[in-house]
């Protein structure tokens, strides 16, 4: 019974955040896309839509998860730094003054996001480090992996 | 303390005199309607979906502004209800390179709507560094004009300022002709650029010369932004607008204008400083010129943790015609005002503002006005 009150009362959000923290979120693109290695400023930039395409000129799609999930709520932590409101008032206001032509596309799970990245050519998405398959490459984020010490999303 | 005792203590106070328990009924009256008329924002992209949009395949975007004020002024009979703006937004992304972007408005007037084409724009995008466009803008001097359109609910309070209130003599708010832009994103400074050329003015100088130039001079602007990385937020620029107007009742003026912005837009706090300096020489005779400056300055702070849907805001706005300036001495454009108010976002799409102004005209003299405004954005995000 004590277990049980205990699972009960515990903060399932922490420990997943926790989780996150300790696997780090992998930054994953497209296999054929022409980049390793993003800053952590680049990667806001992008995640930002301030840079929309890849050095091969090819166009940056923006795949982020919906919202209430851990690696959602890490993103706009980081990256964003930004809360729901903040995020899609971003977006909005983004495409009003046509500096995008469409906002992020969303995505449901990892599995999902694993498969739309492997499809679609210019794809840029995150999950957690551990769910990471083949079939996708994961970017550097300032020279580091999730594996490495001092990887800035972990 | 929670929301809604805070909010039950400020109708209570607004209850304790007429004029405010006027304002307060017409708040609540707003808020109901729009409450029963929000649609319900629902995300469905299915993994076909997404694979298809991202593609070659075109893709359209649909959304909509729009604002409800109640107005009540210092010594008016003419309180009462005001349809802003009712705005239809069209993004078409039509290769993964070139999309159309289009704005119209209806606006209320005395005993009409008046309809207008706000921008249309069709853009290009060869690289980050180089997107061309032509079309209908507004026009990219400073901040606010191209930062939040016709869209009451994206900025912070109920309306413009007076320097780029829509139908401004003071500035050229929309132009017609072709845009280059780009950011150089590898640079730390974030930094960016607009340039544009095409019609100037028209004869009534408020208006943009929407079916073609009139007179042999085409405007030219340029604008160069800075968001560095390292201040997250922060975004600055200076811009510069060349232009020679022939208006329908004096000889041609040219017109130089330069402006200057910080805008720091973080919400907590959101900083806006906005400058403009704007020459006016008569063209057949040089000796007769004059300089308008205006400005202002605008501090907004989202409160925290159970509050975060408050954000307070204050504005100061100045305008100032020599009385020599060839094009806009006659114009009544001095303007002097203090603005101070809060906005409640309710809603995640939908936000009630209630500010106090204390203005003061060039021909009008002072006045005080309180207004309670509703601003709501359809969108599905």
């Amino acid at each position: 019974m004590c277990l049980g009150i205990l699972l009960l009362v515990a903060p399932f959000p922490a420990q997943s955040e926790e989780s996150i923290s300790q696997t780090g979120l992998a930054i994953v693109v497209h296999a054929d896309t022409e980049a390793d290695d993003v800053s952590m400023a680049e990667l806001r930039n992008i995640f930002l839509a301030n840079k929309q395409f890849w050095p091969d000129r090819s166009r940056i799609i923006l795949l982020v998860r919906a919202p209430e999930s851990d690696e959602r709520d890490y993103v706009l932590n980081t990256i964003y730094q930004m809360n729901e409101d903040s995020f899609r008032k971003y977006w909005i206001a983004k495409m009003f003054r046509a500096e995008v032509p469409r906002g992020p596309k969303i995505v449901f799970s990892s599995d999902m996001t694993l498969d739309l990245v492997v499809a679609i050519p210019g794809s840029i998405s995150f999950m957690r480090a551990d769910q990471v398959t083949e079939g996708v490459k994961v970017l550097r984020v300032d020279g580091k992996l999730p594996s490495d010490e001092g990887y800035p999303l972990k | 303390m929670k929301k809604p005792v805070i909010f039950k203590a400020l109708v209570a106070l607004a209850l304790q005199n007429n004029y405010m328990k006027n304002c307060v009924i017409a708040g609540i009256a707003l808020i109901s309607c729009v409450l029963l008329a929000l649609p319900q924002v629902v995300i469905a992209q299915s993994y076909e979906e997404v694979v298809s949009s991202s593609m070659e395949s075109p893709e359209y975007t649909v959304m909509g502004f729009g604002d409800i004020s109640y107005v009540s002024r210092d010594g008016s009979d003419q309180d009462g209800f005001f349809i802003g703006q009712a705005v239809g937004h069209l993004v078409a992304s039509l290769t993964s390179r070139f999309g159309v972007f289009a704005e119209v408005s209806a606006t209320g007037k005395d005993s009409e709507y008046t309809f207008e084409v706000e921008r249309l724009i069709a853009k290009y995008e060869f690289s980050d560094l180089f997107k061309l466009s032509a079309g209908r803008y507004h026009t990219p001097i400073g901040y606010w004009n191209s930062a939040f359109h016709h869209g009451a609910w994206l900025q912070t309070t109920t309306s413009r300022p007076e320097m780029v209130k829509f139908g401004s003599k003071l500035l050229p708010i929309h132009f017609v002709g072709v845009l280059m832009e780009g950011n150089l994103t590898s640079s730390r400074l974030g930094l960016s650029y607009s340039a544009g050329f095409g019609n100037g003015r028209h004869v009534n100088i408020a208006r943009a010369g929407d079916a073609g130039d009139i007179n042999g001079d085409k405007a030219w602007m340029v604008q160069v932004q800075a968001a560095p990385d390292r201040f997250y937020g922060l975004n600055a620029g200076l811009g510069f607008y060349s232009d020679e107007i022939s208006p329908d009742d004096r000889p041609d003026i040219k017109e130089s204008t330069f402006s200057a912005f910080v805008a720091y837009t973080k919400e907590s706090p959101e900083i806006i400083i906005e400058y403009m300096h704007s020459s006016h020489e008569n063209l057949t005779d040089s000796s007769v010129s004059g300089d308008t400056n205006a400005w202002y300055a605008q501090f907004a702070y989202r409160l925290k943790d159970n509050l975060s849907d408050w954000k307070p805001y204050v504005r100061y706005e100045n305008t100032d015609v020599d009385d020599t300036d060839p094009l806009l001495f006659d114009q009544g454009l001095d303007y002097d005002a203090g603005i101070l108010g809060v906005r409640w976002d309710f809603n995640p799409y939908a936000a009630l503002k209630a500010e106090y102004r204390a203005e003061e005209f060039d021909n009008n003299g002072r006045e005080n006005n309180f207004r309670l405004q509703l601003s709501f954005v359809l969108a599905k995000l």
